[in-house]
C-alpha cells in the first residue's frame, strides 16, 4: 500500500483526497485512492481530454482520431516515430492551431477550442528561442511581462528561482554567453515561471548531449515533484519517456493517434540505476515493440 | 569586432588617407596643374581656412536640411513597415506604391519638390525624407520579416497580443536590419540634400557649390566638397557606433 502511495501523482488528486476529510491512516488513504482510480477519473481529476482529434494539412493527414486524457498533477510523456504529429498535437493543445471540426476536448472541466487554450498552458517549444538581446533573468520573465506583472517584481522572483535551475551568477548573462544545457534551463525556467497548471515540453532535451541529458532528466523530475505540476513531455527516445512518466502514450506513425498506452509503475523518486532494473527493461521491450512497427510503417510509407 | 582590430583598420585607413593626399599633392604641385583641373591639397586647405565662416554655416544648413529629412525619414520607413506588419492585407497596397515612387533616381522628383515646397529648407527636407525614407522601409520590412515564426507562437502561447509581439519580439529582432539601413540612409540624405540645393536654394553647402561653379572658383567647389564630404562621414561614423552599441549581441 505505501508504495502505492509513493507513486501516485501528486496534486489535485492527492490534496482532494484529503479536503474529503478521509482518515489519515495510510492504509485507509491508500485505498481511498484506488477507490478513486476504479470509479474513472472525474471530471474535477482531469486536467485535460482529448477525443478524437483529427487534423489536415492540405492532403496530409497529421493527426486521426487522438484521444487521451490527462489528469491533475501527472507526468506523461509521448513517444512516436518522427513526424508522426507530435509536434502538431503540442500547436493544438498549446492553442495554436484548431484542429478539424468535429473532435471534443476539454480543459479544466470545461469544453474549449484550441484558442481558448492561448496563455493557458506552458509550452516550451524544441528550440531554447532565448531572445539574444535580453538577459537570462529577461528571457526568464517574458511570460510575467506579457501578462502584465511588473518587471522589478518578476525579475526578484526569476533571481529566487536561479539556483534551483543551476544558473546562479548567470542572471545578467546574455544566451549567447551560455552552454546549450545552461539555455535549456533559461527556457525551462521561462516554462516554470508561467505559472500553469499543464506545462508542454517539446523535446526540451533533444539537443543535449548524453550526459548533460541524463542530468536534467533527474533535475526536472526534482522540479516537477517541488512545484507541483501536470506535464506532458514528448520525446523520441525511450529511455527519456520511461524514467519521467508515470504513463507512456505511444504514437502510431501518421496520421498520428495513441497506438499504446503504457502505465509506468516504477517507484518515485527514480534513481539513476532504475534503467537497468528489470521491470524497467520489461516496459522497455513492449515499447520498443510498439515504436519499431510504427517507424518501419512511416519508413516504407517514406520510401513510396 | 574586437578592438585591436577595429584600432588596426583605423591605423590602415589613415595611412591609406595619407597616402592618397601626398599623391594628390605631388601630382598637382609636380605637373603644376591648373586649379580647375585640380587644385592641391593644401590650396584647398587654405581656402577652406580662408571661407571658414561661410563654409561652416553652409555646412551647418544643409547638415540640419539632411538630418531633419532623415529623422523624418526614418520614422516614415519604420512606421510603414510596422503598419504592414500589424496589418497584413496593407502590404499589397503600400509596397507597389513605394517602389513606383521610387523607382526614378529621387533627383527626379526636385523640380516638382522644389515646385511644391518652395526654394528654401522645406523642399531639401522633404526630398531627404523621400530617399531615406524608401531604404529604411526596405530594411525594416525585411527585418521584421525575418522573425522566426516559432518564436511568435511562443509568445502567442503566453497570451500575447499584436503589440506585444511588435515591442518585444518583431522590432527588437528587425533591429540590426533597421541599423544597418539607417546608417547606409546617412551618407545618402547628405548627398540627396546637396544635389537639392544646387538645382535651388538660398543657401547650404550645395548652393555654395553651384555659386562658385558660377564665378568659376575651383578651389572653393573643392573645399565646400571637403566640407561636404566630412560632415557625411561624421553622420556615417555616429550612427555607426549608436548600432554597434544598440545592437550589442550581434
Amino acid at each position: 500500500m505505501t508504495t502505492v502511495l509513493s507513486h501516485a501523482p501528486m496534486g489535485a488528486h492527492y490534496t482532494k483526497k484529503k479536503e474529503a476529510g478521509l482518515p489519515v491512516s495510510i492504509q485507509g488513504s491508500g485505498e481511498a485512492a484506488l477507490a478513486a482510480k476504479a470509479a474513472g477519473a472525474s471530471d474535477a481529476a482531469q486536467i485535460l481530454s482529448l477525443t478524437g482529434v483529427t487534423k489536415t494539412f492540405g492532403a496530409t493527414r497529421a493527426l486521426d482520431g487522438f484521444t487521451a486524457t490527462i489528469d491533475k498533477g501527472e507526468f506523461v510523456t509521448v513517444v512516436g516515430p518522427s513526424g508522426c504529429g507530435k509536434s502538431t498535437l503540442f500547436n493544438i493543445v498549446a492553442g495554436l492551431e484548431e484542429p478539424d471540426p468535429g473532435c471534443a476536448m476539454r480543459f479544466e472541466g470545461n469544453s474549449v477550442i484550441a484558442a481558448d487554450l492561448l496563455g493557458r498552458v506552458s509550452f516550451m517549444p524544441q528550440r531554447d528561442l532565448l531572445l539574444p538581446w535580453r538577459t537570462v533573468i529577461d528571457n526568464a520573465i517574458l511570460a510575467l511581462e506579457v501578462e502584465g506583472a511588473p518587471r522589478k517584481e518578476a525579475r526578484a522572483l526569476a533571481e529566487k528561482m536561479l539556483p534551483e535551475f543551476g544558473l546562479t551568477g548567470f542572471g545578467q548573462q546574455y544566451p549567447h554567453q551560455l552552454s546549450g544545457g545552461m539555455r535549456q534551463r533559461v527556457a525551462l525556467m521561462r516554462t516554470f515561471l508561467f505559472k500553469r497548471d499543464l506545462m508542454l515540453l517539446d523535446e526540451p532535451f533533444g539537443a543535449l548531449d548524453a550526459l548533460t541529458r541524463t542530468m536534467m532528466q533527474r533535475w526536472l523530475l526534482d522540479v516537477w515533484q517541488k512545484h507541483q505540476r501536470t506535464i506532458l513531455f514528448i520525446t523520441h527516445d525511450v529511455d527519456e519517456a520511461l524514467f519521467l512518466g508515470d504513463r507512456v502514450l505511444v504514437m502510431s506513425a501518421r496520421p498520428g493517434k495513441v497506438k499504446l498506452e503504457q502505465k509506468v509503475d516504477l517507484p518515485r523518486p527514480r534513481p539513476a540505476e532504475i534503467v537497468i532494473s528489470p521491470e524497467f527493461i520489461r516496459l522497455k521491450r513492449t515499447l520498443l515493440e510498439a515504436i519499431e512497427e510504427e517507424a518501419m510503417k512511416s519508413f516504407t510509407a517514406e520510401g513510396k | 569586432m574586437s578592438a585591436p582590430q577595429s584600432s588596426r583598420a583605423l591605423q590602415r585607413g589613415a595611412l591609406g588617407m595619407v597616402l592618397l593626399v601626398l599623391a594628390w599633392e605631388g601630382v598637382a604641385r609636380g605637373f603644376n596643374l591648373p586649379a580647375y583641373t585640380l587644385p592641391s591639397v593644401s590650396a584647398i586647405l587654405g581656402s577652406i581656412f580662408d571661407h571658414r565662416t561661410t563654409l561652416f554655416l553652409a555646412g551647418a544648413y544643409t547638415f540640419a536640411e539632411a538630418f531633419s529629412g532623415y529623422v523624418i525619414g526614418a520614422v516614415i520607413g519604420i512606421a510603414l513597415a510596422v503598419v504592414i506588419t500589424l496589418i497584413p492585407m496593407t502590404r499589397n497596397a503600400i509596397v507597389p506604391v513605394a517602389t513606383s515612387i521610387n523607382s526614378v533616381p529621387v533627383v527626379a522628383w526636385s523640380p516638382l519638390i522644389l515646385l511644391w515646397f518652395g526654394i528654401g529648407m522645406p523642399s531639401k527636407v522633404v526630398m531627404v525624407a523621400l530617399a531615406v525614407s524608401f531604404t529604411v522601409f526596405l530594411s525594416a520590412l525585411a527585418g521584421l520579416d525575418r522573425v522566426d515564426r516559432r518564436s511568435v507562437d511562443l509568445m502567442r502561447s503566453f497570451g500575447a497580443g499584436r503589440l506585444a509581439i511588435l515591442f518585444r519580439l518583431r522590432l527588437p529582432t528587425a533591429l540590426p536590419l533597421i541599423a544597418a539601413g539607417l546608417r547606409v540612409s546617412t551618407v545618402r540624405a547628405v548627398i540627396v540634400a546637396i544635389v537639392t540645393e544646387m538645382l535651388g536654394a538660398y543657401d547650404g553647402l550645395g548652393w555654395v557649390i553651384y555659386q562658385a561653379v558660377l564665378q568659376v572658383d575651383f578651389v572653393k567647389v573643392w573645399s565646400a566638397i571637403f566640407i561636404a564630404s566630412a560632415a557625411s562621414l561624421a553622420f556615417f561614423g555616429l550612427v555607426g557606433l549608436a548600432e554597434r552599441r544598440l545592437v550589442f549581441w550581434k
